[in-house]
This record gives structure tokens, C-alpha cells and sequence, in this order.
């Protein structure tokens, strides 16, 4: 990409903000980062902690590989990056303990699978290693956002059509439940890993449809 | 500098290792207190719930605040026990259920002597935490611990003082399904055991959960988890397992409540 | 060993990396399109896993766990470097991956062959990373146990692995919408080989 030269054109800003959460995806279009993301959708309120999380980390990380790009020695790329990722990573997992307790529980393991999110380093690879800070930070936002939207989505899905509710408050009314009287029943497969799989799936299929991938 | 040469790299790896380091270690220090204080309100609240107290933890503004004041004003008494139900020295609070756990699962594991039972036995220390409420009924409370399908699961249940009918309870778990195993940490499955009872003429049957649900007037038995075959079963098991470990607690308190009552008429 | 036989086995089926965790979908979804590769990637993968899961269990179990340093000196019991663990796994399986393929390579040209390739995507591979931070969370009891994971775990990724590179053959034959060839009709699959995994779950061990 020939960013280099129209470096402070507003435009092309945009163009790298907003890419990655439309056409460009990392998770539908690419296939990157898929791991971490699916497991985390259950409830909303997880996967959003989730998106947050992975966008702090994708922002950062290309910002501060981008600024040390001169002087990493390409022997030890790769290391440094992992070292890079995984510090950012700790700090988030630090502070999501002493700030979010619950939060932290709920994403348990998957918060140190960020480490190995494919979205961080191959955005660190494809782009902050040739672009500069600020650009690199404002198109690793943009990927962990487009990556926070489909997690966000999935779990709307199966947060609603699982357990009735979104972000833990009640959405389908009560009186509608077999249980109660009603006609409707919570869909138990929603909530099961392979859900999300099947939710991902169709999205990929409607957004190749639309875009005419 | 040549950013090839080996005194480069060497150089640059040692600088960002310390940078790295230091600036973790720091971060992590910084906030260590916050984080075990959250674990330790968390343990708490659980504590309190399982006698039915703070159950308006989720709608006040400060978590920590509001649970260490009940905890404070209910708990009056948390002491370690032995396998033989006796008093033993050591704090109640900060022991770890999980070291406890290790024993009795060997306690229980086949092809164990009877002496070697007894000679692990008297490795157990056991909390127990008691509760006053406000109209001056004693409420004792016993942790437990087991294992689900994917890790631990844990909880605590709380006995009337006739140390036999469940007052309250409460689970909790590490990484159950969500919507299926995980269920065991909601109110709908833990308001069961309200009522429910542990001995049937004096031999300890512990608790049944019951897949496709228990028949209605069952003393001993709570509806099962559709779908959450094997946490389910993890309770059970649990309860069993932890509890017996507590039945000689059990009778000597009821044996004192009874000279007790005598004295007093 | 009752124990470590059920470990095995239930991290094969039951609680399979990629039908019940997700795990290491990136290289699952672009790796699979033959049996042959997919069987190649899904070799390494079970070495990696045996190899990396004990050493980073001994890192856990001796100088990670809070009070783990004891055996350095009792004044040390008081260390918590738990928060470290992250990168210690990620450094000790970036740095294993590099070994074993120099190794590989000096040792056995015909397995650097086959394997060589797959080896620098394994280092980012979450199945891997998750398989430490699992053996962190579960608490395993013993090298045995870890290892009977490590391998279980990375049996069950492998046979996932193969199990969608041979559907996706015969798929080529099939008549899938547009949008949906590739990548989404794999997804949706998944999901369906993971339903039938699920039928595991009742296992008793």
C-alpha cells in the first residue's frame, strides 16, 4: 500500500478505519483470529469485553512495532512482536482482574489466547512494519473493531435465541414460555459450542452476498 | 550500528527483557492488592448468600463495601475442624478447599486400607463458618469442592442447627457450559436445596440431584440440570463426598445441642 | 493412571480443541483443503503439543504457581510471577518450534520435509497456546497427567483436522451457493462435526 507519501490525507484515514470492519474483516473475509472469537460469545456482555480487549491490544501493538520498525534487527522480529503482544496482553489481563473482576472470569482462559489472536500479528506483519505509528494505529483499531463486530453479532444472536436475554436482561417476555403457559422455548443449541460455528458461517454467507466477494 | 550484528541483537534483546520486565512487574505489584481483594469479596458474598444475605449485590453502587459490612455484622465465627469433629488450630478463612479436596479424593479413591483412610483423615482441616441472624438462629456453613466436566466446581451450603436441613446454598465454577453445566450457579438450581435434609433416621444420605427431576416431597433429592448430565453429577458426587467428611462435626454438634436443651430445662 | 486414561481420552473427544474450544481455527480453515497436508499440519501439531505442554507444566508447577519458589530458597515462597506465565509459554513455544525445526532439519530431512513447512504456523497456533493456559487452569496433578493432555489434546485437533480435509474433497464435488464455497460452508460444517462430537459428552471414564 502507498501510504507512505499521502500520509496525511483524512480520507485515507477513514479508509483504513473503516475497511476492516466492512469488506476487508479480519475474521469473515480474512479468516483470521477466528480461535479466541468464537468461545467468548455466549453473552454479549463477553464478547464486548472481548472486542474491547483485542482492539486495545491490536492498537497498541502495531503502534508501538511501528514506531521500533527501524530498529528491530529482523533476526528477532518475530520474537520482539511476541514480546510486544504479550506484554500489552498481561497488562490487559491485569487490569481486567483488579477492574472487572467478573469479566475476567467469564473470558477466563481466552484473554491470554489474544497472544496468539493471527488478527495481531498479521497486522503487525502486513502492515505496521511498513507503515508509520499513526497509521498503524489507526488500522489496528479498526481490525480489532471489525473483529469486536462480528463477536458482538454472534453473540446478540445466540445470547437472545439461547437464554432469552441481552446483557443478562431479560428480552423475550416471560409469559410467552411453555413454562409459563406460552407457546416459545429457548433454543438449547444456540448456546452450545457448535452454534457459533453455524451463526459464523451465515454471516460469512450474507456479507460474501452482499460485497459479491 | 549494525542491526545484524550479533552485539546488536544480544543488546536489543537484553534492553527490551528489562523494559519488559520491569514495567510488568510493576503493573502486576500495582495492582495485586485490588485483585485479591476482589477474590476475597468474592468469597464473601458467596459465603453470605449461601445463608440467603446480600442478595441485593448486584443493584448497590459499592460491592466491596456493602459485603464486608454484612459479612461483618452476620459471620460471628469461622474456626477449622478435624476429621473427628473437634476444633482444630489454623485459619478458617484462608484455607484453600482445594488442598482439602486433594485428600478426600484420595480418601475416597479405590483400593485404599481403612488405616491408611484414617492416617489421611487426620491430615484434614475443615471450615467451618457460623452465621447469626438477626433474630439470633445459628446457621453453620460448609464449603465444598469437586469437580464438573471441564474443572473445578465449587460451593457453599449452609445447615439449620438441628445439622441436618439445608438452610441455603450456593455453587460455583470455573469453566462449566454456559446455559447447560454452568446453570448450577443460579438461583434455580441452588433454591432447591432450601429445606432439603441430609440424614434420614440418622444415617447420612447427603443430597440426590435427580435427572428428569425429583418427585415433589422428596427430602433428599433435587431436580437434575437438563443437559448438564455430568456437572450435575459433579454436584452430587461433591456434596457426597465433602460432607461425609463433615458427619462426625455433624453429630458432635447435635450430641451438644441435646445436653444443651437437658441443662436448659 | 485410571486418571491419566480419562484425561486422554476426554481431550480427544469430549473436549475437543477445535469442536468444543475453537481452538487453532486459522490454520484449521486454511490448511484443510487435502487430507494429505491436513494430516502433516496435524502431526506436527501433536508434537509441538507433547513437546511444549510438560516443559511449560514444569515452568508452571516450579516457578510460576504462587509459592512454587520454595524450592529455591523458603524465603521465596511469598512470589507470586504468576502474572508472567503469558509470555513465558509464548517465549518457550516460539523458542521450541524454532529448535525442533533446526533439529528436524539436521537430523531427519524426510520428517523436515513433510513437517518443515507447518512448523513456523504452529508457534501462533492457539491450540497450542490454549493447551498450556488449559493445563495452567484445570491444574493438573503430575507430568503424567499434563502429557496424557498434550497428547489427547493434539490427537483430537489432528483428527478434527482430517476429519473436514476429507469432507472438503469430496465437497469440491458439490454444487454450494456461491458465497457460502470456501470458507463459510466450512464453518457451518464444523459446527455439524461438532454437534456429533457432542454425543461424547455422556461418556463416563
Amino acid at each position: 500500500m502507498d501510504t507512505e507519501k499521502t500520509g496525511n490525507n483524512t480520507g485515507l484515514f477513514w479508509k483504513l478505519f473503516t475497511a476492516p470492519i466492512g469488506k476487508n474483516n479480519p475474521i469473515t473475509v480474512l479468516i483470521l483470529g477466528v480461535c479466541s472469537a468464537l468461545a467468548v460469545t455466549v453473552q454479549l456482555e463477553s464478547a464486548l469485553v472481548m472486542g474491547l480487549a483485542v482492539t486495545i491490544v491490536t492498537g497498541f501493538s502495531s503502534l508501538i512495532v511501528s514506531s521500533l520498525r527501524t530498529t528491530i534487527s529482523p533476526r528477532i522480529r518475530i520474537i520482539v512482536q511476541l514480546v510486544v503482544v504479550a506484554t500489552l496482553v498481561i497488562i490487559v489481563d491485569q487490569v481486567l482482574r483488579a477492574y472487572a473482576y467478573q469479566a475476567s472470569k467469564q473470558l477466563s482462559i481466552f484473554v491470554g489466547l489474544i497472544i496468539t489472536n493471527c488478527i495481531i500479528m498479521g497486522r503487525i506483519e502486513a502492515f505496521a512494519l511498513a507503515n508509520k505509528p499513526w497509521l498503524s494505529l489507526i488500522d489496528g483499531i479498526g481490525n480489532g473493531l471489525g473483529y469486536g463486530m462480528i463477536l458482538v453479532i454472534v453473540a446478540f444472536f445466540r445470547e437472545l435465541f439461547g437464554s432469552g436475554t441481552l446483557l443478562g436482561y431479560q428480552i423475550i417476555p416471560e409469559s410467552w414460555y411453555i413454562a409459563n403457559g406460552g407457546f416459545y422455548e429457548n433454543n438449547g443449541l444456540m448456546i452450545l459450542p457448535p452454534a457459533a460455528l453455524i451463526v459464523v458461517g451465515l454471516i460469512i454467507w450474507v456479507q460474501r452476498s452482499f460485497y459479491k466477494i | 550500528m549494525n542491526k545484524n550484528s550479533n552485539t546488536y541483537t544480544f543488546l536489543y534483546a537484553t534492553v527490551l527483557v528489562v523494559v519488559v520486565a520491569t514495567a510488568l512487574s510493576l503493573i502486576a505489584t500495582g495492582l495485586k492488592s485490588r485483585q485479591q481483594k476482589n477474590i476475597e469479596v468474592e468469597k464473601k458474598q458467596n459465603i453470605l448468600l449461601s445463608v440467603n444475605k446480600a442478595l441485593g449485590v448486584d443493584t448497590v453502587p459499592d460491592r466491596s463495601a456493602y459485603i464486608e459490612e454484612l459479612y461483618r455484622r452476620y459471620i460471628v465465627e469461622e474456626y477449622l475442624v478435624d476429621a473427628d469433629g473437634n476444633k482444630k488450630e489454623g485459619e478458617a478463612f484462608t484455607m484453600n478447599m482445594k488442598t482439602q479436596y486433594d485428600i478426600i479424593r484420595e480418601i475416597n479413591a479405590s483400593g485404599i486400607s481403612d488405616e491408611k483412610k484414617s492416617e489421611l483423615r487426620r491430615k484434614l482441616s475443615l471450615p467451618v463458618f457460623v452465621c447469626r441472624n438477626d433474630d439470633g438462629a445459628l446457621k453453620y456453613i460448609m464449603p465444598v469442592y469437586g469437580l464438573g466436566l471441564w474443572g473445578a466446581i465449587w460451593g457453599y451450603i449452609s445447615l439449620d442447627n438441628d445439622f441436618n436441613t439445608i438452610y441455603g446454598a450456593i455453587f460455583d465454577h470455573k469453566g462449566e457450559t454456559p446455559g447447560l453445566g454452568a446453570e448450577i450457579a443460579f438461583p434455580k438450581f441452588f433454591n432447591q436445596f432450601e429445606g432439603k435434609q441430609l440424614f434420614e433416621n440418622g444415617q447420612f444420605v447427603s443430597i440426590r440431584i435427580v435427572k428428569g427431576g425429583a418427585t415433589t416431597g422428596d427430602r433428599h433429592g433435587v431436580n437434575a440440570i437438563s443437559g448438564g448430565t455430568i456437572t450435575s453429577r459433579g454436584v452430587e458426587e461433591m456434596l457426597k463426598n465433602c460432607l461425609t467428611e463433615y458427619k462426625p462435626f455433624f453429630e458432635q454438634q447435635k450430641t451438644n445441642a441435646k445436653i444443651h436443651d437437658v441443662a436448659i430445662e | 493412571m485410571e486418571n491419566i486414561i480419562s484425561i486422554f481420552i476426554k481431550s480427544i473427544f469430549v473436549d475437543n480443541m477445535i469442536f468444543a474450544f475453537f481452538l487453532g481455527m486459522c490454520s484449521y480453515i486454511a490448511v484443510s483443503k487435502n487430507v494429505k497436508t491436513a494430516m502433516g499440519l496435524g502431526m506436527a501439531v501433536i508434537f509441538v503439543q507433547v513437546v511444549t505442554l510438560p516443559v511449560n507444566y514444569l515452568l508452571n508447577t516450579y516457578l510460576l504457581t504462587p509459592g512454587s519458589l520454595a524450592w529455591i530458597s523458603p524465603e521465596l515462597a511469598g512470589m507470586d510471577l504468576s502474572f508472567l506465565s503469558f509470555i513465558i509459554f509464548i517465549a518457550v513455544i516460539a523458542s521450541i518450534v524454532q529448535i525442533l525445526e533446526m533439529v528436524i532439519e539436521k537430523v531427519a530431512p524426510a520428517l523436515y520435509n513433510q513437517l518443515g513447512i507447518f512448523l513456523p504456523l504452529i508457534a501462533v497456533n492457539c491450540a497450542i497456546m490454549g493447551g498450556s493456559l488449559f493445563m495452567q487452569e484445570r491444574e493438573y496433578a503430575g507430568l503424567g497427567e499434563a502429557t496424557a493432555f498434550a497428547l489427547g489434546s493434539g490427537a483430537g485437533w489432528c483428527l478434527a483436522i482430517v476429519g473436514i480435509a476429507a469432507i472438503r474433497e469430496k465437497l469440491s464435488y458439490s454444487n454450494v451457493p456461491v458465497p457460502l464455497r470456501g470458507v463459510g460452508i466450512t464453518f457451518i460444517l464444523t459446527g455439524l462435526m461438532g454437534i456429533a462430537f457432542m454425543s461424547f459428552m455422556g461418556i463416563k471414564l
